[in-house]
């Protein structure tokens, strides 16, 4: 900022002195510049200085704000994630009737678990309209994820970004254009696989005429 | 030859899995093929290549390796999981899971003793072959990064393992890394992409060959850990390295399809140091070559074309024989396809689903070669998808078209089929046999009544089908001790006779009236590749992998005088030399004596009343008989009558009006729908 401070007027100030030079260079020109004072052009870079600081602070504000509203969203996001304090108080009374009807061989751990389960069990059915229940089908286990992983990172490095691929038209075009057989490129002569190409290349077509107006409606 | 009125179709679109790993008995010359939908396909390399069995899939298998323990197939997985397989019942015997994650790469020591894994954790176990399982025994020292391939040194003290840009060296029994190999990556690439060791492999003398995503194959010495060697062979990855048994041979597979030869010579011959030159390319896949297979005197290539290609070395080969020729799987060797003959239906089986179809219909009369007007067009009235997450090994529809079977390895489920002018409805048939619970190969009878099912421990069972549901009828089992499962069945049009073809080449008859053994047909050394039993004598038509065929008399229990002069006389030679086998033999109603069978390529009509071809004659001779005057053509003509005009046959039937059913899959429709292949630049293109 200072430093467009400093050098504006001495600039300006530049530009008006070029512009006489250039006016007594071509003196063929009927229409002289509008001359400008130095006052003038002192009071127009102290404005624009002034407008640009303001608008800095004024943006610097509104980050503020915008911040702030943020923090106030994640906050009521993470009440309302929890649940509502009567249920909270019910649920504490919960647990230990439910301990007590329980068998006494299960062990600690899995008491411990009891009331997270019962917390998820009351949030679903909360969510959920008609008659519906859930159940679990099937697990995603850790192994499917990895599988997962490991397939991603083959099909990555075989046909990943920068691995250089054409498509099976292509190639099949390339031994049309070469071989000893000569014919046109595959997505003529096979209908089938050109019959998704046709399709959308009409519909381009047709776009294209309404947009032009080719036909009078 | 006849006139038929053809149904061409051309909706079934088969589509066949990419192959991911092949391993090699060379024993009992067996190739193991694994697809990337998790099935295994055994070929017999000394029976022409025969698809002898075939081990279905499952959803969320994927092979990455294979291995041969002796006669012992393992299998390992992205599932985390080391599996063998049951041969006899074509199922997997039991999974182990290594607790590695993912497992990348398996190889075996060559004592047989041991397996080793290497893990998405960088872990390397090593599991204990044990008689009846494999046991967990140690890990080698942890490493950062997983362990994408893995070689055993044959004396069994050293493995080394690829991983991400570096090949580790460690010894077995300390189980410490021994050496670090840097393999930098390819120029240009980004800096955190390092390069993988997709393939390595560890040869008696020390040497360590590599393939890696940078296109190299690197030979190193593995005693002081140092880069001998260095071929650029492909700007793509070099994804599959196999070695032959004699370790003067190396085949890498690339992405772009070729499969590049290595051979271990000297600059000049028989003297000075011998060192590896890379020697011949041969291109025959349009895709990734994934898996490589160094077999005695030819290799195996597979990859994302879902072509096998058997392509010998001619350096190698004495003679041209049989065995030494290019043989290429496109097709399995078995039908996928079943048809419906009363009804017009066609049922066709995808991995996970099946379709029911209604053939179309046309009017009026044309030319021959003439296509005629369809009045009615090909309906599809069900798409039935499979529970569970096994995928279909067998079906069948019955000949009125009421009742679809199929089966899984753990599951057999039975339904019936209502049509109604334009409603279909399907019942599912609940209350099934208990014996039921698995079927390698479903057979109605000809009249529909009773559902045959060939079932583990060589036995097949009989359900008789009612309205009402179904009931169990009996079980048969064959005599001799014979414990391979049946992968054909046949039954007469008659309902008196059932044939079963086992993988172990033992073909059975049953008698239906009595429910008892009928008769075992010599064993022939050959797999029986199709079988139907003729409608009116009775007799058995056999096909083998060959192409020998035999007609056997199931009343007289002997070979027919037609066979017996068929192996006097000898087949043509250019017959015998087919690559591919006949997968269907059915029969012309209107003339006992043909017999139509087809294979991929063409089908044929054989007339058991004339002469068979000498080898001085043209086999393929319908277009000369048309130009030959009448009296010559009656000498000419023989009992062989192929017809090529369609092409990549997946079945041919005959209906019972007399049509003929073409179900065609043409390649161009499967290259397709490959996966994207490299990109090939060509001059002036």
């Amino acid at each position: 900022m200072a430093k467009a401070q400093r050098g504006d007027p001495d600039s300006s100030s530049e530009d008006t002195i070029n512009e006489k030079m250039v006016d007594h260079v071509d003196s063929t020109d009927d229409e002289a510049p509008d001359e400008v004072a130095f006052e003038d052009s002192k009071t127009v870079a102290l404005q624009s200085v002034k407008n640009a600081l303001e608008s800095a602070r004024r943006e610097r504000e509104s980050l503020k704000e915008k911040r702030r509203k943020r923090q106030l969203l994640f906050q009521e996001q993470k009440k309302r994630r929890l649940l509502p304090e009567d249920l909270l108080e019910e649920l504490e009374t919960a647990p230990t009737t439910q301990q007590e009807q329980q068998l006494p061989s299960e062990n600690k751990d899995e008491d411990e678990e009891e009331p997270m389960k019962k917390q998820r069990k009351a949030s679903k059915v909360r969510s959920l309209q008609g008659n519906y229940s859930v159940m679990r089908v099937k697990d995603d286990t850790i192994g499917s994820s990895q599988q997962q992983a490991a397939m991603d990172f083959i099909q990555s490095r075989l046909y990943g970004k920068g691995i250089q691929r054409m498509t099976n038209a292509q190639l099949l075009s390339l031994e049309k254009k070469r071989g000893p057989n000569k014919g046109a490129a595959v997505q003529f002569a096979n209908k089938q696989m050109s019959a998704e190409d046709n399709a959308k290349a009409q519909k381009c077509n047709k776009r294209w005429i309404r947009k032009k107006n080719l036909v009078p409606s | 030859m006849g006139e038929f009125k053809v149904h061409r179709v051309r909706f079934f679109e088969y589509m066949p899995s990419a192959i991911r790993a092949l391993a090699f008995n060379s024993r009992s010359e067996k190739l193991a093929v694994a697809r990337m939908d998790g099935s295994v396909e055994i070929f017999n390399r000394a029976d022409n290549l025969f698809q002898e069995k075939v081990i279905p899939g499952r959803e969320q298998r994927t092979i990455e390796s294979l291995l041969w323990v002796g006669d012992r197939l393992f299998s390992a997985g992205l599932s985390g999981e080391i599996a063998e397989f049951d041969l006899d019942n074509l199922r997997v015997k039991y999974t182990l899971d290594a607790y590695g994650g993912p497992i990348w790469s398996m190889t075996g020591n060559a004592q047989g003793t041991h397996l080793a894994v290497g893990c998405e954790d960088g872990t390397v176990k090593l599991f204990e072959v044990l008689m009846d399982r494999i046991q967990f025994e140690r890990n080698l020292d942890r490493q950062k990064g997983r362990i994408i391939s893995l070689s055993w040194h044959p004396s069994g003290s050293k493995i080394a393992a690829g991983m991400m840009g570096m090949i580790r060296v460690f010894d077995v029994k300390t189980g410490h890394p021994v050496h670090r190999l840097l393999v930098e990556r390819a120029a240009g690439t980004p800096r955190n992409q390092d390069c993988v060791v997709w393939s390595v492999v560890f040869l008696s003398d020390y040497t360590i060959i590599s393939g890696d995503s940078s296109g190299k194959v690197k030979v190193w010495d593995g005693k002081t850990g140092t880069l001998i060697k260095n071929h650029q062979v492909t700007k793509w990855d070099v994804l599959a390295l196999s070695v032959s048994q004699s370790e003067d041979s190396l085949v890498a597979g690339t992405s772009e399809g070729t499969v590049v030869q290595f051979q271990f010579l000297s600059q000049v011959l028989g003297q000075g140091e011998k060192e590896w030159v890379a020697t011949r390319t041969f291109k025959n896949h349009t895709h990734d070559v994934r898996a490589v297979a160094e077999i005695q005197t030819a290799f195996v290539s597979g990859g994302m074309d879902t072509q096998l290609f058997v392509r010998p070395f001619l350096d190698k080969v004495e003679c041209r024989t049989q065995a030494s020729a290019i043989r290429k799987v496109l097709f399995p060797h078995r039908r996928l396809v079943s048809c419906a003959k009363k009804a017009g239906l066609l049922l066709f089986q995808y991995p996970t689903h099946l379709e029911l179809w209604r053939l179309g219909e046309s009017e009026g009369h044309g030319k021959p070669g003439t296509i005629l007007p369809v009045k009615k067009n090909p309906e599809k009235l069900l798409h039935l998808k499979i529970k569970g997450e096994d995928h279909i090994c067998c079906s069948a529809v019955s000949p009125c078209g009421e009742w679809i079977a199929y089966a899984t390895v753990s599951s057999v489920r039975l339904y019936r089929i209502l049509c109604d002018n334009n409603n279909v409805s399907i019942t599912k048939v609940s209350k099934l046999p208990k014996v039921l619970s698995s079927a390698s190969q479903l057979c109605f009878s000809s009249d529909s009544t009773h559902l045959f099912a060939a079932s583990t421990h060589a036995s097949v069972h009989v359900i008789a089908l009612s309205q009402s549901g179904c009931k169990f009828v009996h079980t048969f089992k064959p005599k001799s001790g014979s414990t391979q499962c049946a992968h054909l069945l046949a039954t007469s049009e008659d309902g008196a006779w059932l044939g079963s073809a086992h993988t172990d080449h033992h073909v059975h008859v049953y008698n239906l009236k009595k429910l008892k053994a009928h008769c075992t047909v010599p064993v022939y050394n050959s797999g029986v590749s199709a079988m139907a039993i003729h409608p009116t004598t009775n007799n058995l038509v056999m096909v083998h992998a060959d192409n020998q065929i035999f007609e056997y008399s199931i009343e007289d229990k002997k070979y027919t005088n037609w066979t017996r002069e068929v192996q006097r006389h000898g087949l043509h030679n250019l017959w015998l030399e087919k690559g591919t086998p006949i997968t269907h033999v059915t029969f012309n109603p209107r003339n006992p004596a043909h017999i139509v069978m087809h294979d991929m390529n063409m089908f044929c009509i054989i007339d058991q009343t004339l002469p068979l071809p000498e080898n001085m004659m043209q086999f393929h001779n319908q277009q000369t008989l048309q130009v030959l005057p009448e009296k010559e053509r009656q000498s000419a003509m023989h009992a062989f009558k192929t017809c090529k005009s369609f092409q990549h046959l997946m079945c041919v039937d005959l209906l019972d009006d007399q049509s003929l059913v073409v179900v065609e899959r043409p390649l161009l429709d499967i290259t397709t729908q490959l996966p994207a292949p490299v990109r090939q630049k060509k001059f002036a293109t």
